[in-house]
């Protein structure tokens, strides 16, 4: 018996390392390690004030911290029984659409894309392709604009408080960049070509995909939980009764199954479940690009996320017109402090992101709770890895490991999240 | 020689390591000046034996981050310490006060043994070795970071702003904080952020650290003169500021 491994696994958010163990020839075991270390959220938040649940818990990841910040703000909300206004509730949907910009574009284009050129990095590509790496820093410069205008900056937005926000955007800031929202879309599109050109494997994922879904929307503020194969949908309150985290010994982040089986959450399992309520813009580019609702093979993960690039871009134009337009306030609405408990969810960039919250009559924080998309994912990961690896393991050892390393890469995990 | 930089992570989101590839503008440039040896967030291979200038970001959290350290340490001339986990422990630095197998059993249950392993009381960078330069905020700031890059390739001293931001603050024309009745760490808190988070209606969390040049002890005074409870400024400190001596 053998071992291969794969240290430190570059271009992800984090410090994971895969194992894979052959013996004569064959691919006897496959593991991800999540080395990254644990920083103990969820006791860090016991005996703290409920306002500051959204600034610690959005210190889990830099790179989706907006997603955090606003889902931790949700769970506070449902614990206190806080409702908020119209405005507010868009405003958050900009600040989410901006991390998908920023997130989509930096993992596409600096992480995944050069697996598939054959590049370690994406610095060489700015001498060969230095118009493809110009579009990739125009999208995600364009993600970074639009938190840094709703938020305040582009990581850990200062704006989003509990009930509202604390300062709104002027008028003419979102017309300037509603324009540049649409002409994104174009950029957008040529990421979904780009994407589609790219030969992925045929593969197909076991796992059970689950995502937030709305009746009339492309969900990723609000809605139920629904599961694709067991065609079920669930209140995101209930999540711990059809998620089950469980602690593993190779691991720092738990592992999730859902009905038994592994889950697999974020771009793919999304465009699966709200195919119909994508834009017309982007269900064209992705009909266009091949893609079809059900897919099931993880590598298309890509593809979906730069779809979601046309979507968000559109739809976020159409946030600031209507933001523009609409009267009504985001200033945070009073409320009085109460014990309670509550849960909040939100479709992050890479999946369902699940924050929840006990707190006492002093406002004083009892228990927390956070579910991460990429903690989600872990186990499907690990049996996507043991369905895939017998399938190249004829090729050369380097040619193997960058095969499994794509795979990981297709879920863009985020281990600081998994672990947090 | 043009300087070889290592980009390294402790304990951390991430996020400063995002405020850097969020140079747009300036990341090409910036490269042509450096030679970048690793950054694992970006790129492929392994931490090279040999390096000029190392950026940590994150806290010491574990005992293999103390060992990471102390080859850092004995392999580069230059070693910045980026971010508020770097510099005083951070938001990771709340684990410090209480008992830490107790704070791995509320996350792991029974399981916390076999998992989060070899963990010690988290730290900043400079309580186990030398820093040269240090970047401070929550996140970082990218033109402060590119201004302290610059300053270390240079061979200039560190110059972080000494003075708490009140002044800065003035300038934006802010209503202050303690006039409306909350605790705002700016009285306390290193300038150089333009008092980003006041000017936008939100008091300061004291995320760059205290400045050398603050009077901790008039502004105690002055959040019980603002009618405010003096344990509240204790625990906004405690945010950010938990390990810090001068609290």
């Amino acid at each position: 018996m053998s071992t291969l491994s794969v240290e430190h696994v570059a271009r992800i958010e984090g410090h994971g390392t895969i194992t894979v163990e052959v013996a004569d020839g064959a691919v006897k075991g496959i593991r991800m390690d999540v080395i990254e270390p644990a920083r103990l959220f969820e006791s860090m938040v016991v005996g703290r004030r409920f306002d500051e649940a959204p600034l610690i818990t959005s210190r889990i990841c830099g790179i989706c911290s907006p997603n955090h910040a606003v889902t931790s703000i949700k769970s506070v909300e449902a614990a206190l029984g806080i409702e908020v206004s119209e405005r507010t509730k868009m405003l958050r949907q900009l600040l989410v659409y901006g991390s998908y910009l920023q997130n989509h574009a930096t993992h596409l284009y600096l992480f995944a894309a050069p697996d598939y050129v054959g590049q370690p990095s994406v610095f060489p590509l700015a001498e060969t392709h230095p118009d493809v790496v110009q579009r990739a820093l125009r999208l995600k410069k364009l993600g970074n604009e639009l938190t840094t205008l709703v938020g305040g900056r582009p990581v850990h937005p200062i704006t989003a408080v509990i009930g509202g926000f604390s300062a709104e955007p002027d008028a003419r800031e979102l017309e300037a960049i509603a324009v540049r929202l649409h002409e994104a879309a174009v950029d957008a599109a040529h990421t979904v070509e780009l994407f589609s050109e790219f030969s992925t494997p045929a593969f197909e994922t076991d796992g059970e995909m689950l995502a937030l879904v709305a009746e009339n929307d492309y969900a990723i503020y609000d809605g139920e939980v629904c599961a694709l194969d067991a065609r079920w949908c669930r209140p995101v309150a209930d999540y711990r009764d059809f998620l089950t985290e469980t602690v593993v010994p190779h691991s720092n982040a738990k592992h999730s199954t859902v009905g038994g089986r592994p889950v697999l959450v974020g771009a793919l399992a999304r465009v699966n479940l709200s195919w119909e309520r994508l834009l017309p813009a982007a269900r064209v580019v992705a009909s266009k690009a091949g893609l079809r609702a059900v897919s099931r093979n993880t590598f298309l993960n890509n593809l979906c996320q730069a779809v979601e690039l046309v979507d968000a871009a559109e739809r976020c134009a159409l946030l600031c017109e209507e933001l523009i337009a609409g009267a009504g306030t985001s200033k945070p609405v009073d409320f009085a402090v109460r014990a309670g408990s509550g849960t909040g969810a939100t479709e992050a960039p890479r999946g369902t992101l699940y924050h929840s919250i006990a707190v006492d009559s002093d406002g004083i924080i009892v228990s927390g709770d956070v579910v991460t998309p990429t903690a989600q994912n872990l186990a499907n990961l690990e049996a996507d890895m043991r369905k895939f690896a017998p399938t190249i393991a004829s090729l050369p050892e380097a040619d193997f490991l960058l095969g499994i390393e794509k795979l990981v890469r297709a879920y863009d995990p985020c281990l600081s999240c998994a672990v947090h | 020689m043009t300087p070889r930089v290592a980009v390294i992570g402790l304990a951390s989101d991430f996020g400063c390591q995002v405020q850097m590839t969020n140079m747009e503008d300036h990341l090409l440039d910036v490269l042509g000046a450096i030679e970048l040896s690793y950054w694992q967030l970006a790129s492929s291979g392994h931490l090279p034996a040999e390096y000029d200038v190392a950026v940590i970001e994150g806290a010491v959290t574990t005992s293999e981050h103390v060992d990471t350290l102390a080859r850092v340490r004995s392999t580069a001339s230059t070693v910045i310490a980026v971010g508020a986990c770097a510099l005083t422990g951070g938001i990771p630095a709340i684990a410090t006060d209480g008992d830490l197998e107790a704070m791995a059993a509320t996350v792991y249950g029974e399981d916390a043994g076999v998992v989060a392993g070899g963990r010690t009381a988290p730290k900043p960078v400079h309580a186990v070795i030398d820093v040269d330069y240090r970047v401070p905020g929550c996140p970082i700031r990218p033109e402060e970071f590119v201004s302290v890059l610059q300053r270390a390739l240079a061979g200039l001293s560190d110059r972080p702003p000494r003075e708490p931001m009140c002044a800065a603050c003035k300038i934006e024309q802010n209503v202050c904080f303690y006039e409306r009745g909350s605790v705002c760490l700016g009285v306390v808190t290193r300038s150089g952020c333009g008092a980003r988070c006041i000017t936008l209606g939100r008091p300061c969390t004291g995320c760059r650290g205290i400045a050398e040049d603050a009077n901790m002890a008039a502004a105690r005074d002055l959040v019980v003169k603002a009618g405010l409870d003096a344990s509240a400024f204790s625990d906004a400190l405690s945010l950010y500021n938990t390990l810090s001596e001068v609290r």
